[in-house]
């Protein structure tokens, strides 16, 4: 109530359509009749808010003929970029900017007497520009300013190091190392270096062909410990061909499992005292939100189960989520209705086929009228807009259909004389039938000659000046079956709406959510006259062949939201 | 507070188009670049007094030559709503503070009040009413930011963004349909000191 309603209209994507038949492939003349009242429908069934969507939100295949939505569409990427290469805010996805660590500086140095030197000292830290959260907090600080991301996989929360990937494989080649008695636990171990230590082990055993042992030969090619399944899944998880063994496919048998650290076995640590006793000193103020934890990327440098991330001193810098660039083609025919360029520094598309450039576009305006109700009488301006309606008395609200194609369209709308639900709201469409002019050129318009341009313009205002022979714009006649107003490319109509009383009778439930707002479910039909399609293969481009018009024809369901009823 | 003369029209329009709020406030005016047909709506404030000091190119920094030296840049059809406020970012550079150059494409919606400190502003971005927009933000084009957001400092949001929120988060891309939404040419002309009704 406290914000003022804006009008709204969605469409219906045919995709939505759930028919049997198959009436979606288009082409077809035969599109189906709003015939029953059965078959209207209703926005405010669950499914139905699946399928709506703004105007701008629709593409249009121009081979089907037929309005696609972002739930139908296949969609190509066509490059990946990297919006920003810094890092966010783990608390507050604020940008991160790589500041320097206020150190003191030394008294007994021989200070470097340029000043502008100081603020590029190290060490650095990732530090939020909104919210000033730094990665001190969490004991993260770097020796330079840049190559971030690579120092950062060094890091753990605290600033203890840890070896890389690489360097574990190096340090287990080292015959010095190997003499060492292995780590006391697996605390060492983190998600990148298990995995590492896994593939390791379990390369060895795929190489070693001692593992043909027959002791569980019973599973055969079944066997969960099985070289042949063993090569199988690894080569899913760790990406093609890396560990195809041809040898491999020929042996059975079961292989032992990891059974230290190194073979990248790691004992699940189910002693939670630790965390608990942190709960108890820091309470929830010391704890993530889940916001944040989901905001949380696979932390591959800590250990990897129980009480990881849940204080605010495990939340890690989150790297910017790349950003791509995508094609969509049409579901039905596979041609491409949208294309970027695939060159990240542009905004350009080579296809762009939006649903705006075919179809004609609903505005929503409520009218205010000086006195009384009915036909016949005189409007004097727009309403206080987004006020709410008040319940049983008449509104009028002023539908603008705007063509945006080169032919002129003849439209058809049809509207369930009450709205649907528990609220029925009475809907009377003053002018359901009438034709928008074509998206000429304005200066078209103005070369046309003079005759023809006085004959279109008598014809523009015939309905509502022969109506009344004092109409002046300013106070047009609500009339059934009479245009409110016409211009060049748009035509607008008048919808009379009595919206209903919102009381309840006892025992009812309660109003839901934006049960008040009044929403008209209509049917529209657009009818045009075009050139006949070129694009059908084999047709010749004969002189007399372009002449040729066919009928083309277009129908779908969308909702128009007009307004808050008034709440008593 | 001066006294002014009788006003012929809230407006002052330019050669190239322009159309000035004679209540807007334009400080520095020599430093603020106006690209054409851009409205600044009255109680607008565009700082453009804040201009850059030290310059990469100087060697002794601080007295470069005062000509070629723009605080603001604002391409065409701009739109500057009632108390919005354009100011250039300032930070540490080389020890010494200095204000950076904001630049603004074509096409850009100011909403009322809000308070534009970025680096740069595409083309095609509409900035609701009351956003604020932190110091050296990057926004790249057919960006469109809710009213109310705070975009820190700092931020880079990528072309076809919508942003919200405080701190701004991006809440979903701008869809194909959505280009021609931004254009402000019809907006130009529904103000001035000859408004034309909005079309329809
Ligand atoms: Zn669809
Ligand atoms: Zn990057
Ligand atoms: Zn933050
Ligand atoms: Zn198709």
């Amino acid at each position: 109530m406290a914000t003022a309603f804006t009008p709204y209209s969605y469409i219906q994507c045919p995709c939505s359509d759930i028919t049997p038949t198959d009436r979606r492939s288009g082409g077809s003349p035969t599109t189906p009749e709003p015939d029953d009242d059965d078959r209207a429908f209703d926005p405010r069934a669950p499914r139905s808010s699946f399928s709506l969507y703004p105007l701008e939100y629709l593409m249009y295949c121009e081979d089907c003929h037929q309005i696609r939505c972002p739930r139908c569409v296949a969609e190509e990427i066509v490059t990946y970029y990297c919006p920003n290469c810094l890092f966010e805010c783990p608390v507050c996805v604020g940008p991160l900017a790589v500041t320097s660590v206020e150190t003191k500086p030394d008294p007994n140095l021989l200070a470097a007497p340029d000043n502008s030197a100081a603020p590029l000292a190290g060490p650095y830290a990732l530090t939020c520009s909104y919210c000033l959260w730094t990665s001190t907090e969490v004991g993260i600080q770097f020796d330079k300013p840049n190559g971030i991301h690579a120092q950062l996989a060094k890091l753990r929360n605290g600033g203890t190091t840890r070896l890389t990937a690489k360097e574990r494989k190096e340090r287990r080649k080292d015959p010095s190392y190997k003499a060492q008695p292995p780590p006391p636990d697996s605390q060492d171990l983190d998600h990148e270096a298990q995995f590492a230590n896994l593939k390791a082990f379990y390369q060895g055993q795929l190489a070693d062909p001692n593992t043909a042992d027959a002791g569980l030969a019973l599973l055969g090619d079944l066997g969960f410990s099985s070289p042949t399944s063993l090569s199988r899944i690894m080569s899913i998880y760790t990406g093609g061909s890396l560990l195809h063994d041809k040898k491999a496919k020929t042996r059975l048998g079961a292989m032992r499992e990891a059974l230290d650290p190194d073979e990248g076995l790691l004992v699940a640590s189910l002693d939670e005292s630790a965390a608990i006793s942190k709960l108890r000193s820091e309470g929830l103020d010391g704890t993530a939100s889940t916001a944040q934890l989901v905001g949380q990327p696979p932390n591959m440098v800590e250990p990897p189960l129980h009480g990881n991330e849940r204080f605010l001193d495990t939340l890690r810098p989150v790297p910017h989520l790349l950003r791509t660039k995508r094609s969509k083609r049409c579901p039905v025919c596979r041609h491409i209705i949208s294309k970027p360029e695939s060159k990240v520094q542009t905004t350009r598309f080579r296809i762009r086929l939006v649903a705006g450039s075919y179809i004609p576009s609903i505005s929503i305006r409520q009218l205010a009228l000086s006195s009384g109700t009915g036909s016949g009488t005189s409007a004097s301006g727009p309403a206080v807009p987004g006020a709410p309606l008040e319940p049983l008395k008449p509104a009028h609200f002023l539908l603008t259909f705007k063509n945006p194609i080169f032919e002129t369209i003849k439209v058809t709308l049809g509207a369930p004389a009450t709205t649907p639900g528990r609220f029925a709201s009475r809907v009377t469409v003053l002018c359901p039938e009438f034709e928008v002019d074509a998206n000429t050129d304005v200066w078209d318009e103005a070369l046309k000659n003079n005759a023809e341009r006085d004959r279109e313009l008598r014809r523009r205002r015939g309905e509502s000046v022969s109506a009344n022979s004092g109409g002046i714009s300013s106070a047009n006649q609500l009339e059934v079956g009479k245009i409110w107003e016409r211009g060049r490319n748009w035509v607008s109509i008048v919808v009379e709406v009595v919206p209903a009383s919102l009381a309840l009778a006892p025992g009812n439930p309660p109003l839901r959510e934006d049960e008040d707002v009044l929403e008209i479910p209509m049917f529209v039909r657009v009818e045009w006259e075009a050139e006949m399609a070129g694009d059908e293969v084999g047709a010749a481009p004969s002189r007399s062949n372009s002449e040729a018009r066919e009928k083309r024809e277009l129908a779908y369901w969308c909702v128009l939201g007009v307004g808050r009823i008034r709440q008593r | 507070m001066s006294s002014r003369r009788a006003p012929r029209g809230e407006y002052i329009e330019t050669d190239t188009g322009n159309k000035v709020a004679r209540k807007a406030t334009l400080v520095g005016t020599q430093h603020i670049m106006l690209g054409g047909k851009t409205v600044i709506q009255p109680d607008a404030m565009i700082r453009g007094d804040l201009v850059r000091t030290i310059h990469p190119s100087s060697q002794s920094g601080g007295n470069a030559a005062p000509q070629n030296n723009t605080a603001i840049s604002i391409g065409r059809y701009c739109f500057l709503s009632r108390n919005c406020c354009l100011r250039p970012p300032g930070r540490f550079y080389k020890g010494a503070f200095t204000y950076m150059p904001l630049r603004m494409g074509d096409h850009v919606f100011v909403g009322p009040g809000a308070v534009v400190q970025a680096a740069s502003v595409g083309s095609h971005v509409h900035i609701g009413a009351g956003c604020v927009i932190g110091e050296f933000a990057i926004i790249k084009d057919y960006v469109r930011i809710l009213d109310g957001t705070v975009v820190p400092p700092n931020m880079v949001i990528p072309s076809f963004s919508i942003v919200a929120g405080q701190p701004a988060r991006v809440i979903g891309e701008v869809p194909e349909g959505g280009h021609e939404a931004f254009e402000l040419r019809d907006l130009y002309k529904t103000v001035g000191n000859n408004p034309q009704p909005a079309p329809h």
